[in-house]
């Protein structure tokens, strides 16, 4: 099995982040936090902030329309990059990934083994069976909305900030929560300033990291925005060559890549996953573990994106997922 | 749930139906969602749950504003070369926890970035949602020239029973320490001056509130300081 050296070096990047910026607020380094970066009169605002501040304050507000553009152009560019490099959330998550027991790991790598397997079996042996079948990809399109929970949690965000007049969401922003933590705990610990914000900032963020089951894919409205943004995305997202891939090249049944994708994108059979490559965050686990190193990630990648959101629907031979074609299966 | 309804109920019953991700938003989703904008519109509802006004950094005094923009991105309290600006605690009002408040208990005052930045507030040109904003045209107090300026921060309220100088002990350091001649002294010639606040030349600066001694060396239990800033409200 290959090792996710990607997963380290990505780790090692948002940890690095996270403890400069944790750092400067401490020491006062005027870079600010995720949720707005940048010196001097320079920022980059979260997007979500910016549209939020803009829609309870009811102006256009020149700064964080600047930050909005770059923050959407590069969202377009590199889709949700930032999940999977440099949100605090991710490193949570590999908090608690490492302190699972071996056990449960096992137990947790299998059950998504054996439901990836499922679903290439069942399309590999669909496509062997002269292409009569209704249960492969391209015959039966996953009747799966273009929006999910997340979009709702966008929703019902913007809702409640247009109606009360703040940015709602930022009080429970886990990227802010973690900033927040870090300094409320300094202060209080520093200063003696004790309050109950040592208690409730770090608590909220255990609720929702370690609660609310799958944050990121199922409640984060950030993750949403770049959602609807990064679904128009052509840039570096993953492709397979088919003819070095175990699927189509052997006929073999693998989904190496669909076990490890962190965004639940089943790349080989993408009408099968339960999320789109709109949600690719670049982590490269994909690339990383596939046996043949059949994965790449393409400047631009040819129209493939025809899948994106209606995973598959039409989209016919562009599709790198869908050409499962006879010609390799019978060879 | 409008994608709720996209979903063909005739396909329930096949088996491929139990993948993941299949008959568009699932129950759990539309729990998810429901369950989320509510919990946020109550959240977004604790704004009337009530909240103590606070000194806010220059050009947050714009209350509505300050809490409509501030995204908590911490800026200002980093850029505050007196390390004045503090978020503000929960127990300060629900809706504007984080968002930037002065503490002038911290021994230290806002000069407005008199000394650090030539008179230009850093906390308001940093902030990038210009929820902290100096109106069009204002001045900012000076402590050099002694002009209050027209950011008025709040307004110092010196509490007669707790301040050393009404024990007789002669104190007089808020009276040193305002910049703006906003202190005034009764009974100046003598031994035991009083001190009292001019309302139209304070701009709330906390420079008084920042010497204080009662709390550090009067022995006088109290909760706050003699003279502290009483946030300007709007």
């Amino acid at each position: 099995m290959r090792t996710l050296k990607t997963q380290r070096i990505r780790t090692i990047i948002a940890a690095v982040v996270f403890v400069f910026l944790a750092a400067g607020l401490i020491a006062g380094l005027s870079v600010g936090t995720l949720s707005g970066f940048g010196w001097d009169t320079f920022s980059l605002l979260c997007p979500l902030g910016a549209l939020a501040s803009m829609i309870a304050a009811k102006t256009m507000i020149p700064r964080a329309v600047v930050s909005l553009v770059i923050m959407l152009a590069l969202i377009f560019v590199f889709g949700r990059v930032f999940c999977s490099w440099v949100c605090p959330t991710m490193l949570i998550e590999r908090v608690k990934g490492f302190f699972r027991s071996p056990k449960r790991r096992k137990e947790l790598a299998e059950a998504k083994s054996t439901e990836v397997k499922a679903v290439s079996e069942q399309e590999l042996a669909a496509l062997k069976g002269g292409h009569a079948c209704g249960a492969c990809g391209a015959c039966k399109p996953a009747p799966r909305g273009k929006v999910d929970s997340r979009h709702a949690v966008l929703g019902g965000a913007l809702l409640s900030t247009a109606v009360f007049g703040f940015p709602v969401f930022c009080l429970v922003c886990p990227v802010g929560l973690s900033f927040a933590t870090v300094l409320v705990l300094w202060q209080g610990f520093a200063h003696g300033d004790a309050t109950w914000g040592m208690i409730i900032i770090p608590a909220m963020l255990v609720i929702e990291l370690f609660f609310l089951r799958k944050w990121c894919s199922h409640f984060c409205p950030l993750s949403a925005l770049m959602n609807l943004v990064g679904r128009f995305s052509r840039t570096f997202v993953p492709v397979i060559d088919d003819a070095k891939c175990l699927e189509t090249a052997k006929g073999a049944s693998c989904s190496r890549c669909a076990e490890v994708c962190e965004a639940d994108i089943n790349l080989r059979h993408l009408a099968f996953g339960e999320r789109t490559l709109a949600d690719c965050t670049r982590c490269r686990n994909c690339a990383d573990a596939c046996p043949t190193g059949a994965i790449s990630f393409p400047v631009l990648s040819r129209g493939a994106a025809g899948s994106r959101t209606t995973a598959g629907v039409g989209a016919g031979a562009e599709t790198p997922a869908l050409v499962l074609d006879e010609e390799a299966l019978a060879e | 749930m409008e994608e709720e309804r996209t979903a063909p109920a005739d396909e329930a019953a096949e088996p491929s139906e139990k993948r993941p991700g299949q008959g568009g938003i699932s129950r759990r989703g539309l729990f998810i969602g429901v369950g989320s904008t509510v919990a946020l519109l109550g959240l977004g509802a604790l704004r009337y749950a009530g909240s103590v006004p606070l000194n806010r950094p220059p050009g947050g005094q714009d209350e509505e504003h300050l809490a409509a923009a501030c995204v908590r991105c911490q800026r200002c309290y980093e850029a505050c070369p007196r390390d004045v600006i503090v978020p503000a605690k929960i127990e300060d009002g629900v809706m504007g926890v984080r968002t930037p408040m002065l503490d002038f208990n911290t021994n230290n005052y806002c000069d407005f970035c008199a000394a650090e930045n030539g008179g230009t507030p850093l906390c308001a040109t940093v902030c990038p949602t210009g929820a902290l904003t100096l109106p069009a045209g204002c001045t900012v107090g000076d402590p050099a020239t002694g002009d209050p300026g027209d950011v008025v921060i709040g307004l110092a309220e010196l509490d007669t029973h707790t301040c050393l100088a009404y024990r007789l002990t002669g104190c007089r350091a808020c009276y040193d320490a305002c910049a703006y001649d906003a202190i005034e002294l009764r009974d100046a010639d003598t031994a035991n001056p009083l001190p009292y606040v001019v309302a139209d030349r304070c701009n709330g600066c906390g420079a008084c509130q920042a010497a204080c001694l009662s709390l550090s060396s009067g022995a006088i239990k109290g909760s706050e300081r003699a003279i502290v800033v009483r946030p300007a409200s709007r």
